[in-house]
């Protein structure tokens, strides 16, 4: 019973943690996007909480729960969180691959992507693959489960033949039901006729 | 017993998802290491290298001049630094529909983050806990430092 294991476990480690321990203080800083999107940390809990949503803003929580905001510069954060800050893995990438009508040939035009997709894998240490198959309404949704799955599928065989290790590709089909287009049942979209790979 | 609650969904869930490959509850892998990094699983303690699997419950620490860098499957990137320990304390995340919850727990050492699929479904799904405060992540990139 490895769950059950797992479970007391995790009740020990909760109880061991909630009796003692608490002799540091927290420190929190905020960093920029890599993006740019709207962000925010919510410190604490209902009666002592503090929201961090601007870049390089900080809170200390010390060990009777107190909470203490601040703003610092981005060379104290950089200096402060150097070595974690280096060992950040590299940012997941997302490919969209199209398909030609009720087939498993990506199209022409998405051949680059395909190559470019190749690219990034080989160059990524210890990587990992995510591949999410859709068609689009043309069809019954039963059949369209199974033509999503083998489209992620012939993805999944192409990164294998290339050498990843089978272990970490994982194929999924998500059928008609995420249209990157909406459209009412049965009409042909070249656009929802895809994979999207993410690349990890 | 809220853990109760808690965790056996996310043993199912886990197990669900990825019945299809090898049956262990990955939830991540690590990208990269550097100095001593060790990697503690059922009560077993054995040194980390880029390429392991990691799986819920883990706790990865790190020495005097160890550092790592970890990616989970909704994307969600964690590096700490020296002298860190950092547990993987709950994790449910479903690739189809982009949907999980989330819990890391920092004990000691330094952590950065830059959340993933999680904290961008759903704002409240991503927690991580300190001992003296938890954190709410609504999507984004920041860093976690314990002063002792």
């Amino acid at each position: 019973m490895i769950a059950l294991r797992r479970l007391v476990l995790h009740a020990l480690a909760a109880s061991l943690f909630v009796s003692g321990c608490a002799t540091a203080n927290t420190f929190v800083v905020l960093l920029p996007e890599e993006g740019g999107a709207a962000s925010a940390v919510i410190v604490g809990n209902d009666s002592q909480r503090a929201v961090l949503d601007k870049p390089y803003s900080t809170a200390t929580v010390d060990t009777r729960g107190g909470v203490e905001t601040k703003t610092i510069t981005a060379e104290e954060a950089n200096r402060m969180f150097a070595d974690a800050l280096a060992a950040q893995p590299p940012q997941p990438i997302s490919f969209t691959l199209y398909f030609e009508t009720n087939s498993l040939e990506v199209t022409p035009s998405s051949r680059p992507a395909l190559e470019a997709l190749f690219a990034e894998v080989a160059k990524r240490q210890a990587v990992e693959v995510q591949v999410t198959g859709h068609t689009d309404r043309v069809g019954s949704e039963a059949d369209n489960d199974r033509l999503s799955l083998q489209r992620a599928e012939a993805v999944r065989t192409m990164l294998i033949q290339r050498g990843i290790n089978s272990n970490f590709v994982r194929a999924v089909g998500r059928g008609e039901r995420e249209p990157l287009i909406p459209t009412p049942d049965e009409q042909a979209e070249p656009r929802n006729r895809r994979v999207e790979v993410i690349v990890r | 017993m809220r853990f109760f609650s808690q965790i056996v969904p996310a043993a199912i869930f886990a197990a669900l998802a990825f019945s299809a490959d090898s049956g262990a509850l990955e939830i991540g892998q690590i990208k990269n290491t550097s100095g001593q990094v060790f990697l503690l699983r059922n009560n077993q303690q054995q040194p980390a290298k880029p390429g392991d699997i990691v799986e819920e419950a883990d706790t990865i620490i790190t020495g005097a001049n160890g550092s790592f860098g970890v990616t989970l499957i909704d994307s969600t990137r964690i590096s700490a630094g020296p002298n860190s320990r950092i547990e993987l304390k709950q994790f449910r995340f479903n690739p189809a529909t982009q949907e999980g919850e989330s819990l890391t727990q920092l004990h000691s050492g330094t952590l950065a983050i830059v959340s993933g699929q999680i904290a961008k479904r759903s704002p409240d799904a991503m927690k991580v806990q300190t001992p003296t405060t938890i954190l709410g992540v609504r999507g984004t990139r920041f860093a976690v430092k314990l002063e002792e």
